[in-house]
């Protein structure tokens, strides 16, 4: 086997993971606060591309500065959808109810992408790019390489919030026992509420990392949310280390099958592992954060 | 399980003879348009009734029906094309339906065995991960011939346009599902089903046998799945991985049951038939805003009438009963 070639492999595998990783977390958050899956996690990722490219043709704000405003938009945006609908069904029906109107919502709101900026592919571009590197024989492309540090940061900022702020353990309280966090004070509605924010801001900047790297349609949501579900499915449901863990395996899985299998059968190998972890351990390598593994 | 369920009201018989009656006129008075959109009504009901095989009594909802659908489709078309012109039409769509169905069988009972072991969500997406590698698989190599598409030959039959010929294809599809699902419905598998759906552990505490029940409803559900993808593909006249493996058809036979009520045999049949109208006919010319439509429908079904306009209807059935009662005691 060539070295070279499996180092640069295994090198892309890691940072187009660390970027899944990323797009990931949010998805991974309301599965474990909520046991909701969210089906309109990707046009939340879709947004914020989108977002990021509106703000950078009218204001001329660049991608990345335009981050902090892209998640304060998409917080607001997520934690409407929970307070008016996710709620109101989960308590009217049952969970599964969830699935259908986070569909509906993705529907609605790709349909609305599309009239605002038209369904062909549109891509960022950003001054702030890393010059592209070489470690060794092995070349790191610059807006790669940058994504990755701005997800690391962004992954990084997250946790620290979860372990040490007070809305951080209020979010995991509730996540364990909703009931017996209520009881200690903590409104279980507005964390809710919360996390769907959170999820849909990080949804939004990894929105932009990824317009950064990839060109990108407003048909693209399903596969960012797929995306988002095995990715939780292989590291772990609800923190952000399970989903670093599962997105670098993903983008191990995804590079490797392309480089020395074919690039055609690379989501057919993504699939076959998600079903496979699904029948083997549902709940990821690292469990639940919040209930233990089943 | 006799005398488990009431007798059948003489009222639904007469209704549902009428319906029949109804529907085996309509190709001969309707216009082409109107006869294609009842086709659509009578296959895609008829789907979203077998999908309820299941997903209709228990919360084993299957995102990724497409995958039966699908299957079914490239299994007849490709044995179509081995079969070649020594076949007639007509004896290539039948075996090749005969295939399809084998073949669902066989997959669906594979699939079923570690996937049904799943539950709630993670079924669901199981399902949804598994039509998506059939799309896959189906696009990449070249065996398949999906990502390219081949035609399917023409089926013709003396004295009916293909029009009417595929319509009365499809009812008698839709026709057979219904009966499948009232003959599930009202045996003893189909009380198991209903416990499953309320607490699957009770049940087999109770001495439900859960696993073989779920299996069974899941690859009836399957097989005739397939055979609708059979029909539709040969309807189309030409296939490829795009026209069956569509994430949307696994969606409507859900939103379908939704929207009439899940559960039910008339539910899905009503719901196909308003979805598609209101899609086809009142927004036929604002094709951009169809997903918007079907979103928002989705929303105030799941929020407004969680069990559908069935379920609306007998709710305000039954007060109206109640009060009647309340008035009639003195």
């Amino acid at each position: 086997m060539d070295g070279t070639l499996f180092f640069q492999t295994l090198v892309d595998g890691l940072i187009l993971g660390g970027i899944f990783s990323l797009s990931a977390v949010g998805f991974s958050l309301i599965f474990g606060v909520l046991g909701i899956v969210n089906l309109a996690h990707g046009i939340f990722v879709l947004l914020g591309a989108y977002l990021g490219l509106a703000l950078k043709q009218t204001m001329g704000i660049d991608p990345l500065a335009a981050i902090p405003i892209v998640c304060a938009a998409l917080f607001v945006l997520g934690a409407l959808l929970q307070l008016t609908l996710v709620a109101g069904a989960v308590r009217r029906s049952s969970l599964m109810s969830s699935l259908l109107i986070t569909f509906g919502a993705s529907l609605i709101l790709r349909d609305a992408v599309i009239l605002v900026f038209g369904p062909d592919v549109q891509f960022l571009s950003s001054a702030w790019l890393v010059d592209t590197f070489h470690i060794g024989d092995v070349i790191v492309d610059g807006a790669r390489a940058t994504g990755l540090i701005a997800s690391l940061l962004l992954l990084g900022l997250l946790s620290l919030a979860l372990y040490h702020l007070k809305v951080g353990r209020a979010m995991r309280a509730t996540a364990q026992q909703d009931f017996a966090a209520g009881l200690c004070g903590i409104d279980a509605r507005r964390i809710y509420a919360v996390t769907f924010g959170i999820s849909a801001a990080f949804a939004g900047a990894s929105g932009i990392i990824i317009g950064l790297i990839n060109p990108f349609s407003p048909f693209d949501d399903t596969y960012w949310t797929l995306n988002a579900f095995v990715t939780v499915v292989l590291g772990g449901v609800g923190s952000p280390v399970g989903a670093l863990l599962g997105g670098l395996l993903l983008g191990e899985i995804s590079t490797f099958s392309s480089q020395y299998v074919g690039s055609l059968y690379s989501n057919v190998f993504i699939f076959s592992a998600l079903l496979l972890m699904l029948i083997v351990r549902p709940n990821g390598l690292l469990g639940n954060a919040y209930k233990g593994s089943v | 399980m006799r005398g488990f369920h009431k007798p059948v009201p003489a009222t639904v018989w007469a209704l549902a003879a009428l319906l029949l009656a109804g529907a085996v006129v309509l190709p001969f008075v309707a216009s082409p348009f109107h006869l294609r959109l009842a086709q659509q009504i009578l296959l895609f009901g008829g789907l979203a009734v077998a999908w309820n095989l299941l997903g209709g009594f228990t919360t084993y909802w299957s995102f990724g029906h497409a995958a039966f659908f699908g299957l079914g489709a490239f299994a007849a078309g490709l044995l179509g094309q081995q079969l070649g012109a020594e076949f007639s039409v007509a004896a290539r769509l039948i075996i090749g339906l005969a295939f399809a169905v084998a073949i669902s069988l066989v997959a669906a009972v594979a699939v079923a065995l570690p996937v049904l072991r799943l539950r709630g969500i993670y079924f669901a997406i199981a399902m949804l991960a598994f039509a998506q590698i059939l799309g896959e698989v189906s696009k990449t190599f070249d065996l398949f011939q999906g990502a390219m598409g081949f035609p399917l030959p023409l089926l013709k039959f003396p004295g009916l346009e293909k029009v009417q010929l595929f319509y009365f294809l499809f009812l008698l599809f839709c026709l057979v599902s219904v009966a499948v699902f009232v003959l599930v419905k009202r045996s003893r598998l189909g009380v198991g089903l209903t416990c499953i759906g309320q607490d699957e552990d009770t049940a087999a505490m109770l001495g439900v046998p859960t696993e073989r029940y779920k299996l069974v409803a899941f690859v009836l559900s399957a097989m005739l799945t397939a055979a609708g993808g059979v029909l539709y593909v040969y309807g189309l006249g030409f296939m490829t991985s795009e026209t069956v493996f569509r994430i949307d058809i696994s969606l409507n036979l859900i939103l379908f049951s939704m929207v009439g009520g899940i559960g039910t045999v008339a539910g899905p049949l009503i719901g196909a038939t308003i979805m598609i109208l209101l899609t086809q006919v009142v927004l036929g010319d604002l094709l951009d805003l169809h997903m918007m439509l079907t979103g928002a429908v989705l929303i105030a079904m799941v929020i407004l009438a969680p069990k559908g306009l069935l379920g609306l209807f007998r709710r305000a059935w039954s007060r109206r009963r109640l009060a009647e009662t309340v008035e009639a005691t003195p």
